[in-house]
């Protein structure tokens, strides 16, 4: 579904990812962690296409980018937690030019299911700057789902959700997965919630994976009982350690 | 897995579905227009706020100097050929730029749509802004200065042909730029059109333009497609010779900006500069 190797991404003199190898099969669910700067949003960035990697390449549900950008993204859905929602455009606007940009048939069906999916059919009229940051949030993972995509990347989808809705969309999400086959691939910082809604993780610091396994494997890996005792270590690493690392991958499954 | 039906495979089917990106991007920017009384002032009250202006002025000029009845027929003729320069210029280059200030950037980039399909989609509504920016205008010139447009014949959609081309030239350098330097240069959607008027002849020959910037306005397309104009209100019929050099430059130049905008979009997606807008 999505392989990369070796991805190098750097800004200036800042080195934001330093050799990332990923890969996502069919159907699974992974997570892409690490503290703030490790380099995640970058990673899926160049992952989908819209920024260009210094080295290594790209194959997204087997198109080599960027040759095969156009046909791949028709087949990949995508929702930022901090992306608005475009303010002049009424909900169900907003979900229809997306449909029609994925070439999407029949596409107020789709969009009346896909609203329900999330419980928030009621919002179709409402304008976005109506909306709460939450609603806003809840739309754009919509927007992302909409087409039915065989690979999900959100970035942070859940972060201004409270617990209930958070809920709502895990429950989503994992429905989508299960029905369509579809493959997710999501970054967050609520470790309890990885650990519900993922399958694998693949931890970043300082731009290199520094582990990739189970929930289960990755903490038992770095000695602790859960993903956010690892976390903590590898933040407090990357407040201790020069940019670049060597460290080796920690494998959870051989 | 669950496999939506999409419109036919093949040539034709991509066709349709670049199609229906094309007029997803329209109607977005329609909703975005018709929501925003301000961005109605580009193709109402700017538009009439013009023609007064220089409808005015020609009906002052016209009083005081013996060829003032030319002198206001090219200042209001000026001015509605303007305006296609100006709306197709506004269009194109504001419809990127309202996906910066609506930070949809990223939303855009991340879907099957190509830039060019993005482009041919607010063309198209600008299209629409045109015909009602210089309609606007032309009826403002009949209505308060008795200055029919239709006059001059099927003979000025060419010169306007040209005039609109240049205005999508215009926003194509424009975005390669904002897509450089970013939001702060957006100022230049407005400005670039100040200083192209004056040295374009709009409403003189540019032999009045002082002698040192007389070169640099025959080089514009603009100059000479602004002279087959008033070459049409001199009666002198079509002047094919202006309109030619006006084409042809345009057409360079049309590919100097693609060409620009390409090299601006890919220093865009290596610099990572959609984080900008995010």
């Amino acid at each position: 579904m999505l392989r990369a190797r070796g991805l190098v991404k750097a800004y200036r003199q800042e080195t934001a990812v330093a050799g990332v190898d990923l890969e996502v099969n069919a159907g699974e669910r992974v997570a892409l962690l690490g503290p703030n700067g490790a380099g995640k949003t970058t990673t899926l960035f160049m992952l989908l296409g819209v920024v260009t990697p210094d080295e290594g390449w790209v194959e997204l549900v087997g198109e080599r980018l960027p040759e095969g950008r156009k046909r791949a993204l028709a087949q990949v859905g995508f929702a930022a937690g901090y992306l608005p929602l475009a303010e002049k455009l009424r909900v169900r606007e907003f979900l229809a030019m997306y449909a029609d940009l994925y070439g999407m048939p029949q596409r107020t069906t789709a969009i009346a299911a896909a609203l329900e999916r999330f419980g928030i059919g009621q919002l179709a009229s409402a304008l976005g700057t109506e909306l709460s940051s939450g609603q806003r949030t809840l739309v754009g993972i919509v927007k992302a789902t909409l087409h039915r995509p065989r690979l999900m990347v959100l970035d942070e989808p859940t972060a201004s959700l409270d617990p209930e809705v958070a809920s709502r969309v895990r429950q989503g999400l994992l429905e989508l997965s299960r029905q369509n086959g579809s493959a997710l691939l999501v970054t967050s910082h609520d470790m309890a919630e990885v650990e519900r809604l993922c399958e694998r993780v693949v931890f970043l610091s300082k731009g290199r994976v520094v582990a990739d396994g189970s929930p289960a494997e990755v903490s038992a890996s770095f000695g602790h009982r859960g993903l956010e005792d690892v976390f903590l270590h590898l933040a407090g690493e990357e407040d201790a350690r020069p940019r670049v690392g060597t460290r080796s991958v920690r494998r959870g499954r051989p | 897995m669950t496999v939506l039906s999409m419109p036919g495979h093949g040539r034709a089917g991509e066709a349709a579905r670049a199609w229906q990106r094309v007029r997803a991007i329209a109607r977005r920017h329609a909703y975005v227009l018709a929501r925003s009384p301000h961005r109605l002032f580009d193709v109402t009250l700017w538009p009439l706020v013009d023609v007064l202006l220089f409808g005015s002025l020609g009906v002052f000029v016209s009083h005081h100097r013996g060829s003032g009845s030319i002198a206001f027929a090219y200042l209001l003729s000026g001015i509605v050929l303007w305006h296609v320069v100006y709306q197709s210029q506004i269009a194109l280059s504001t419809g990127l730029l309202e996906e910066t200030w609506s930070r949809n950037m990223l939303n855009l980039m991340v879907t099957p749509m190509s830039e060019l399909e993005y482009a041919l989609g607010v063309m198209l509504f600008g299209m629409v802004k045109l015909f009602v920016g210089v309609g606007v205008a032309a009826a403002t010139a009949a209505a308060f200065y008795a200055f029919d447009v239709t006059t001059l014949g099927f003979d000025i959609l060419p010169v306007a042909a040209v005039l609109l081309l240049v205005g999508w030239v215009i926003a194509l350098f424009v975005i390669g730029i904002v897509l450089r330097f970013g939001s702060g240069a957006e100022a230049l959607a407005w400005g670039i059109l100040f200083m192209v008027m004056p040295l374009s002849g709009v409403f003189y020959p540019t032999r009045a333009l002082p002698a040192f910037l007389q070169p640099l306005a025959v080089a514009l397309p603009t100059t000479h497609a602004f002279a087959a104009g008033r070459a049409l209100l001199d009666h002198q019929g079509l002047q094919w010779g202006q309109l030619a050099i006006a084409g042809l430059s345009t057409l360079a130049l049309l590919v100097v900006a693609v060409a620009f905008v390409s090299a601006m979009l890919g220093l865009f997606r290596k610099r990572g500069y959609v984080t900008r807008y995010t």
